[in-house]
């Protein structure tokens, strides 16, 4: 694979939490329109890898580049604000801001961060519910929906700052599996858009049917990286066989 | 026993609240008959003076009217006071944060009572800035005096209430491409808000019964008058006087604290 054409580019990269390696050298790279999943056993170190890429968590050492941001040399949320308007990302816990209605929470970004239209965001803000399907609840608050639906309102929320990069932070983790699949099915779609995603899922099954590629990491370390036929059916290193064989 | 059992703790405390205030009104009334109530005629007839300082009723030169203008001139001066400080504890930048942290710490943790007379002695009668003079009078020594502690006790409850809000909206925010100023405004602080309303509440009632303390400062307030009034009543009658005072505070403060008990477990029930 070509690093320099790609979208995304992280090169041994190291983070530490106080005294505890979490990333021992990160090295991976997502093509434009590409899906790519995250697998592994948990505090291995899958959300960090997330975070860094978003500047969420600043990295101790190596490179981390989105599209034209180097985003390991970034040190001001200024600096930041380019960045995140191109990558969203959507978390395990939704967090969507409870004191304001479905339809705001769409719309709060683009208008207070990018500075876009009021109406033109009210419009595109609408599209978006109808795309989760969630049109009807436009004007509820996030504590009147179901964990599935303010899932999906956070999916509308990052794709109204119309993003190059989706990350996915085990967004059904949370949820009971009866709305698990409607999230899933919103995902499914922006995937076969061709909108650039990285997802990090205990859904196997999901993981296997939507994306390009599958990552497999323990202990800080990606272990293994292949298409998904390819590592679910034949893994090649042994820690990989054993987490399947657990998950399975 | 089997009576108890079946009430619920709120309905026990309710029986409990109307057994004593049924208990107050029995002995008043007993009181009453036997001689008290020439007394509370004495009472009656000088409330409109501990009301509002003149023996008429109008204009109002003090009195208990006097302690809640006093209470709420120093509640806004606090709430003002308070915020600055509350968002200088929350500073990330070290040199904002730490003397902030130190003086808020030094008013939370010095009596009332000796602040107030600190106020009173340390600040001049009057100051002069630019040519134009300041004056200090009693009343204002007192509306600073008791904002200091209270705004203390404030800063306290703002960084609670922000502290309270869960660190996820802080990680969607800053992935939203919000800056630091930008997340107070618009996600945490209209969140935190909600969660400050009983706690400002409660100071306010604390407040209200900390404006008998002005009295040191000679203002002419509820107690101040009462003290001149008893010069010329015989010493029975005192202890009804102080009684009076005494439902006045009560018959001000329990209410705002009831409402911001109710209030304080709406917050709490909240989802997030």
């Amino acid at each position: 694979m070509n690093r320099v054409d790609a979208l995304i580019e992280l090169d041994n990269v190291r983070k530490s939490f106080g005294d505890v390696p979490v990333l021992k050298g990160i090295s991976m790279f997502v093509q434009k329109g590409e899906a790519v999943c995250i697998i592994g056993p948990s505090g291995s170190g899958k959300s960090t890898v997330l975070r860094c890429i978003n500047g969420l968590i600043p990295v101790d050492d190596g490179f981390v580049r989105v599209g034209a941001h180097r985003v390991h040399e970034m040190r001001s949320e200024k600096q930041m604000r380019a960045l995140r308007h191109q990558v969203a990302m959507v978390f395990q816990q939704y967090n969507l801001f409870p004191h304001r209605t479905a339809l705001e929470n769409i719309m709060m970004a683009p208008i207070q961060v990018l500075g876009h239209d009021r109406a033109e965001v009210e419009e595109r803000a609408r599209k978006l519910l109808k795309k989760v399907r969630l049109s009807e609840k436009a004007d509820s608050y996030p504590g009147q929906l179901s964990g599935g639906q303010q899932q999906r309102v956070a999916i509308a929320r990052a794709l109204a700052m119309q993003p190059d990069v989706i990350l996915f932070d085990e967004v059904t983790a949370a949820l009971d599996p009866e709305t698990v699949k409607d999230v899933l099915f919103a995902i499914r779609e922006l995937v076969e858009e061709g909108l650039t995603c990285i997802l990090v899922t205990h859904e196997m099954k999901f993981a296997r049917e939507v994306s390009q590629r599958v990552c497999f990491t323990d202990r800080g370390l990606i272990v293994e990286s292949a298409p998904p036929a390819e590592l679910f059916d034949n893994p090649q290193d042994p820690r990989t066989r054993e987490f399947l064989g657990q998950v399975l | 026993m089997i009576a108890g059992s079946m009430l619920s703790y709120e309905g026990k405390k309710r029986a409990v609240l109307l057994l004593i205030a049924l208990g107050v009104a029995v002995w008043i009334a007993v009181d009453a008959a036997a001689g008290g109530s020439a007394h509370w005629s004495r009472v009656l007839a000088r409330l409109p003076l501990l009301l509002t300082g003149s023996a008429s009723g109008w204009p109002i030169n003090g009195g208990f009217v006097l302690n809640i203008m006093l209470s709420l001139a120093s509640m806004a001066l606090a709430t003002a006071l308070g915020t600055i400080m509350g968002l200088a504890t929350l500073a990330r930048f070290g040199p904002i944060r730490v003397p902030a942290f130190l003086l808020m710490n030094f008013l939370r943790n010095s009596p009332w009572l000796v602040l107030l007379f600190a106020t009173l002695y340390f600040l001049p009668f009057e100051m002069h800035v630019f040519g134009t003079v300041i004056p200090f009078p009693p009343f204002v020594k007192a509306v600073i005096g008791l904002a200091l502690p209270t705004a203390a006790n404030f800063s306290e409850v703002i960084r609670g209430a922000v502290q309270s809000i869960h660190s996820g909206q802080w990680e969607a925010a800053r992935s939203l491409g919000y800056g630091t100023g930008q997340i107070y405004r618009h996600v945490i602080m209209p969140q935190a808000l909600r969660r400050m309303i009983p706690g400002w509440m409660n100071l306010y009632a604390l407040l209200m019964i900390a404006t008998a303390l002005a009295t040191v400062t000679g203002i002419q307030d509820v107690l101040t008058i009462l003290n001149t009034l008893l010069a010329m009543e015989n010493e029975r009658v005192i202890v009804y006087f102080y009684l009076t005072i005494l439902f006045l505070f009560i018959a001000y403060c329990y209410p705002i604290a009831a409402i911001a008990r109710r209030w304080e477990r709406a917050v709490k029930g909240e989802s997030l």
